[in-house]
């Protein structure tokens, strides 16, 4: 199989996602614009409530009710999802685009075996027989690493161990071979060792498979292993995105920056000495926000952080929001 | 120089149910430690999930008796200390500043709540004191008359902080401090905990399993695998040239920032062994590379030299 790999898998431009609360609209997601090619990686790196969970589940239409979801474009393959009816977006979901979640164990339904859960919606979408469905199920999961497959299929979630329960919710997501994974921090609950195995394994089928991958994480480190490209949320807004060599080197937006200078770094930072901080909190994401969100613990703010903020650019596509233009970083 | 917290063979077994009909089961969550930790060091405590490290701190606390062995406090044994005096002595940091502090009391209470329990000073010192303490850790005594439900979780960590350091105890037991925070509220309190070492000569107990933030905060590290310490050494060394294939293999699984670096390969197998079954020999061997025949039938000795302590039959006990 040829892959183009200039091929959009999907391509999300000027969704705004707003959830309505009790104290007011929550503008969760503000105007952000993504594309992520066939065998691409794409990792959306932020801290918590910066509104990238929101926007993987926005991606695969699981929203919650008091949500609503606007775009000016929301394609799939080049076929316009925003707009499709129900029906569709069902043959899609599970089949053409699956989504790893963080908890295997809330995930999974404790209630039915792996087996169960691993081919239904195989023999839904690919109206396969049982039989077919289960040969195709051992194949996954002895292809995500775990032995004696055709045993593990009588097997409830409790009966395995972390690690190999998102090993089954990675098969259960390629079962029916899809285009576009999205993976919400899938290796965040686990130890660094499952951790390491497990990312090894989403890189490698994804390159095998050719499929395209958003993967969420607050993690820096997954982020530099194995993003192609990658995107800076903050307070809804995507602040700065380009390739992964090029955002660590050189990161330009002041909020990247600062997230770098936290992470301890082995031969970077002193042990012992001064990490570097963010000062202040994430703004309230109710109501409008002036300007640029991060001005108020931005170290370099002007007057001018309250108009409006251009987006810059550099010739191989690093992107970022503020007034500041361009600047040499010293890594 | 004589130790600060000093354990002999500490062990705690839990009897755990393993069915109606079925005889009940025995799980070592420490089995056999020996530390020595000298005063204002930070040893550094790492290790996969169901290592034991939690039951560790939970016994240099004094909240979970030991099974066998003893943890002694300068040279006291903890059992004989009064509860509240250990209290004065030992506190802890937990992971989770959600579930840590009371909700529905003042943040200003829960600072003050050892002094008042201890009853140190009159009401007016206590409060003067606690107030003090929270402006110390970065907490603006505005912030006093709130409950923890107002703040964010780096602030709750913060309260937790001063709540631990306002009766001057000269251990902390921090486990997982940081690992419920976001990186850059992390760095704060990282930082924020480096600078009260220093500026009340405290001794860290810091058990974490993010091996970057260990290797920023600890003087030396015990790595521990099934309840024992398989490794003990000064932090630099231990990162630079680890010697047993677990810490080997633990930190060759660390992902550092680093593009282009790819994801590393652990040579590990695919999950960890069941504490209730214990692998025979060296407890380690099914998923150790370079495992040999004497691994999966007698223990490693524990090798104590100038560089540390090491229990893995690479490298023979001197004794």
């Amino acid at each position: 199989m040829t892959i183009d790999s200039n091929e959009i898998v999907l391509d999300v431009q000027g969704l705004t996602v707003d959830i309505k609360t009790p104290r007011g609209v929550l503008h969760v997601v503000r105007d952000i614009s993504l594309q992520v090619k066939r065998g691409e990686t794409l990792c959306i790196v932020g801290e918590s409530g910066c509104g990238k969970s929101i926007t993987s589940l926005s991606m695969m239409g699981l929203l919650p009710k008091t949500a609503t979801r606007n775009s000016r474009v929301f394609n799939f393959l080049g076929e316009d999802i925003a707009r499709a009816d129900k029906r569709r977006i069902n043959d899609l979901r599970g089949n053409r685009m699956a989504m790893i979640f963080q908890e295997p164990m809330t995930a999974l339904n404790p209630a039915y075996t792996i087996g169960d859960q691993l081919t239904e919606h195989y023999r839904h979408h690919k109206h396969a027989s049982a039989e077919q469905a289960r040969v195709r199920a051992v194949a996954l999961l002895e292809k995500v690493g775990i032995a004696s497959a055709a045993e593990r299929l009588g097997q409830y979630p409790h009966q395995l161990s972390g690690g190999l329960r998102q090993r089954v919710m990675i098969a259960m997501a390629l079962m029916c071979g899809p285009e576009l994974l999205i993976a919400d921090e899938p290796s965040t609950a686990l130890d660094v060792t499952i951790q390491a195995q497990i990312l090894r394994l989403l890189a490698d089928l994804q390159a095998e498979l050719g499929i395209a991958m958003v993967l969420i994480t607050h993690d820096l480190g997954v982020v530099a292993r194995i993003a192609n490209r990658v995107a800076v949320m903050y307070a809804g807004q995507i602040v700065e995105e380009g390739l992964t060599k090029d955002i660590f080197a050189a990161p330009q937006h002041p909020y990247t920056q600062g997230l770098i200078s936290c992470i301890p770094i082995p031969g970077r930072t002193i042990p012992g000495g001064k990490l570097g901080t963010i000062p202040g909190v994430v703004p309230s994401l109710i109501g409008e926000i002036k300007g640029c969100a991060f001005k108020d613990r931005c170290s370099s703010a002007q007057e001018r952080c309250s108009g409006d903020i251009p987006l810059r650019h550099t010739a191989h596509g690093q992107q970022w929001r503020c007034i500041l233009e361009h600047q040499e970083v010293a890594a | 120089m004589s130790a600060l917290i000093q354990t002999t063979d500490l062990q705690r077994t839990f009897t755990v149910s393993a069915g109606l009909f079925k005889a009940k089961k025995i799980l070592h969550a420490v089995n056999g430690v020996d530390l020595c930790v000298n005063r204002s060091d930070v040893l550094g405590v790492v290790g996969e999930s169901g290592c034991g490290k939690s039951t560790l701190a939970r016994m240099l606390l004094g909240l979970t008796p030991p099974t066998r062995g003893s943890v002694q406090i300068d040279g006291q044994d903890i059992s004989k200390i009064d509860r509240r005096e250990l209290a004065r002595r030992v506190q802890p940091i937990f992971q989770d500043p959600y579930s840590s502090l009371n909700p529905r009391r003042t943040i200003a209470s829960i600072v003050s709540f050892p002094l008042d329990v201890l009853n140190i000073g009159t009401s007016v010192e206590r409060k003067k004191k606690s107030l003090e303490m929270l402006e110390r850790v970065g907490l603006p005594a505005r912030y006093a008359k709130n409950t923890p439900g107002q703040l964010s979780g780096g602030q709750r960590q913060r309260v937790a902080i001063a709540r631990a350091l306002v009766i001057n105890p000269e251990i902390v037991i921090c486990d997982e401090p940081t690992s419920a925070l976001d990186v850059s509220v992390q760095a704060q309190i990282l930082n924020l905990l480096l600078d009260l070492r220093k500026e009340f000569n405290l001794t860290y107990v810091f058990i974490s399993h993010n091996l970057a933030v260990v290797e920023h905060i600890a003087t030396q590290v015990a790595v521990m695998y099934l309840g024992r310490v398989v490794e003990l050494r000064q932090t630099a060394e231990l990162f630079k040239d680890p010697r047993h294939p677990y810490t080997q293999a633990l930190l060759a699984s660390v992902l550092t920032p680093e593009p282009g670096l790819g994801i590393p390969d652990t040579g590990l197998g695919l999950s960890f062994p069941d504490p209730l079954h214990p692998p025979s020999g060296c407890a380690f061997h099914p998923r150790c590379a370079r495992r040999t025949p004497e691994c999966s039938t007698k223990h490693p000795a524990l090798r104590r030299d100038a560089q540390g302590e090491v229990a893995c039959h690479l490298y023979p006990s001197t004794r």
